[in-house]
């Protein structure tokens, strides 16, 4: 699903870190993909994995100050990279 | 009458901000064409004034068709004359999220020049962390008023009262120049693209300039999410309260079903030595009386299974539990919604199906409509159980622990819950593909349910039932009893057309080893499943076998009715749609008679197809 080595989609962001939104993959239909903009999910915006309830079940992210849970098949649709700081952790 | 439009992003309050500001003065309306509830309440300080609550939408760009027929009917309603104001409400906590549709709401509203104003809800949360957002701040941006109120405590609702019922100014088109293009009769459509990262853009600054920070309001949400949606805790949590709402469902509903029962019961005793005996009073006896009686007792059912979601839901656990039911329910073409509902229908169909409401995706909600009438309903139970009494030994396993007919209950159970996920998962599978939408949800912060709006909604949707269900359940009680009353006067059901219908479709069922008696049963059990034992009784002349099913069980087992008979009979009742109260309420919900017929015949024929599978089967085995 990654674009770039340092691009991942936010299905693999690890549980309590965070992570840059750099884009959406271009199999988003545009619907799903304003919405998740209504939602707060802008390009630069920083987002964190909060929970990953077991058994392939959605997973819960933070954006701004709310949180949403997201299946796989959409998170995987998402693209962020790590933040500054932690590009090398 | 003038109005007052309410609308705002889900979880925003919005319905608590209606509650209060109407009081108990509200009605509940539908769009044509589709179940979304509309409710519409009269000011409680301001008699001549409507106040109209929108469905909670993340955006005036719709992504399902609930969504398109509520944003359809917003813009449909601006330019109403009638409609003298907008107040869209914000949630205060998180304001960024409410803040791109409010500058969408306030653009709408500008070029309808209708008067808006913007409500922070949540104020009193903000407070009790030492929190504020900057009001003036942000309305001096917006170009319109803005109040923080709290909807739980009443806080500043005098401010939203006095400024609806004043000659409120249109707003000043201070975000105008955010689209300064776009044609002012096609508001809504026109939008996306450019204009939307605009907006984005200007929602997410002002949030941040003007909003609470967040970390405070999170951190006990997180906390609790932990425990919650944990792998081992929260399955358990999950489980317990699942269990607490099937017990509502089952239990807590009895005495007060057993109460409508009674009560209709000694009205009929009141009544009836007041007519004169013959036809009349049969048919108010046993149609009129009984078929009153068949959709009133479900009213409880409906009422405390509506109660307990709305507090799971209110409470903010609800979203919870459909992500941690999504995967599995996926897989079948559900959602994680698609749980209650069907879990519901374990008791019964007629509020499994109102609670499928909640489920946003219309394909995900139709494919419940599917799996619901196969779950095993506790009308199907006196059949199985005079079923098991008759063919399955009392004998028992492990000194005693399990006995064989406890074991053919459960498996029936299962059998009929496995059909259900089997069938929406087939037709999920192979029918022309309509896009699944992905799954993505708030998760709302957790809190205390608001008790009393949650009871009105309860008694608003037993209304419902009784004045839109009510009357289709009736009438086709009174055709049935037609049928089995004439025309010898309720003297030999055997011989009445409703016999003579059981004995002309014999056929039907000799394939499966059944004869006439069983047909009647089968054709009467249309009423009710339950009715299935009380009618077998009758015709093999055995009265009372609905209290007592001894006799009944020895008469049969003295006919002799092979055991592959026995076992087919308990597959056609685990997958055949016969319940009438069921069929009236799919009707009404899916907005379809011919979706709900249809149902009625594949399920009767894959129930026909299925019996006649058994009773091969069992013949050449046993």
């Amino acid at each position: 699903m990654a674009d770039k080595p340092d691009t991942f989609s936010l299905w693999d962001l690890p549980l309590h870190t965070s992570a840059q939104l750099v884009g959406f993959s271009a199999t988003l239909q545009d619907r799903y993909q304003g919405r998740l903009q209504e939602f707060g999910f802008h390009t630069g915006e920083e987002i964190s994995c909060l929970h990953q309830p077991g058994f392939g079940a959605p997973r819960v992210f933070r954006v701004s100050n709310a949180t949403y849970s997201l299946d796989r098949e959409l998170a995987e649709q998402v693209l962020v990279t790590r933040l500054a700081g932690e590009a090398n952790a | 009458m003038p109005s007052v439009l309410l609308v705002g992003t889900p979880n925003s309050g919005k319905t608590a901000l209606f509650n209060r500001l109407t009081g108990l003065n509200q009605r509940v309306a539908n769009y044509p064409g589709i179940t979304v509830d509309l409710s519409v309440g009269r000011f409680a300080s301001i008699p001549e004034l409507d106040l109209v609550d929108f469905p909670g939408t993340y955006s005036l760009r719709p992504i399902s068709e609930e969504e398109r027929v509520a944003v359809a009917h917003f813009d449909h309603s601006l330019a109403d004359p009638e409609v003298e104001h907008v107040v869209c409400v914000v949630d205060a906590t998180r304001l960024e999220k409410s803040l791109f549709f409010c500058l969408q709401v306030i653009r709408a509203c500008q070029r309808q020049r209708r008067a808006v104003t913007v409500v922070a809800n949540m104020g009193d949360i903000l407070r009790r962390h030492g929190l504020r957002i900057d009001a003036q701040g942000l309305s001096s941006e917006l170009g319109v008023p803005v109040l923080v109120v709290s909807a739980r405590t009443g806080e500043g609702l005098d401010g939203v009262i006095e400024r609806v019922s004043g000659d409120a100014p249109v707003s000043e088109p201070t975000l105008s120049q955010l689209n300064e293009d776009a044609e002012p009769d096609q508001l809504i459509a026109s939008e996306g693209g450019d204009a939307d990262s605009a907006l984005y853009e200007e929602a997410h600054r002002l949030a941040e300039r003007y909003g609470a920070p967040a970390d405070v309001l999170l951190q006990t949400q997180s906390q609790l999410d932990r425990f919650f949606l944990g792998s081992a805790t929260g399955g358990m949590t999950f489980a317990l309260i699942m269990l607490i709402l099937f017990q509502s469902i089952f239990t807590w509903s009895a005495p007060a079903m057993d109460a409508v029962e009674s009560g209709v019961a000694a009205l009929g005793g009141w009544l009836l030595p007041y007519i004169p005996g013959g036809v009349l009073r049969d048919f108010v006896a046993d149609a009129v009386f009984s078929g009153i009686g068949a959709f009133l007792v479900f009213v409880p059912q409906i009422f405390v299974l509506t109660f307990v979601i709305g507090l799971l839901e209110d409470s903010g656990y609800l979203a919870r539990a459909a992500l941690i039911c999504h995967k599995p329910l996926r897989f079948f073409g559900l959602s994680g919604k698609s749980f209650i509902p069907m879990l519901s229908g374990v008791a019964c169909a007629i509020p499994a199906i109102y609670a499928a409401r909640s489920i946003e995706s219309p394909r995900a909600r139709a494919l419940t409509y599917l799996a619901i009438p196969l779950m095993p309903c506790s009308a199907r139970l006196p059949v199985y159980t005079l079923l098991i009494a008759i063919f399955i030994p009392r004998e028992t396993l492990f000194g005693g622990l399990v006995g064989w007919q406890g074991l053919t209950l459960f498996g029936i159970y299962v059998f009929g819950m496995l059909a259900g996920l089997t069938v929406a998962g087939l037709v999920n599978r192979f029918t022309p593909s309509q896009e699944q939408m992905p799954f993505m949800m708030e998760m709302p912060a957790y809190r205390v349910p608001a008790l009393v709006p949650i009871a009105r909604k309860s008694v608003q949707r037993a209304q419902h039932f009784v004045t839109k269900a009510g009357l289709v359940i009736l009438s086709v009680t009174i055709v049935v009893w037609t049928l089995g009353y004439f025309p010898n006067q309720g003297a030999d059901l055997g011989a009445s057309w409703l016999g003579t219908l059981g004995q002309w479709i014999e056929p039907l069922f000799q394939p499966l080893g059944l004869d006439w008696r069983y047909g009647v049963a089968i054709v009467s059990a249309f009423l009710a499943r339950e009715v299935f034992v009380g009618t077998l009784g009758t015709i093999m002349g055995i009265e009372g076998a609905e209290e007592n099913i001894v006799p009944l069980v020895e008469q049969v087992q003295a006919s002799a009715l092979p055991l592959g008979s026995g076992l087919a009979l308990m597959v056609f009742f685990a997958i055949a749609l016969q319940c009438v109260s069921t069929v009236a309420i799919l009707a009404k919900e899916a907005q379809s008679w011919r979706i709900a017929i249809n149902m009625v015949i594949a399920y009767l024929l894959l129930a026909w197809l299925a019996a006649w599978v058994t009773f091969q089967v069992t013949t050449a085995l046993v």
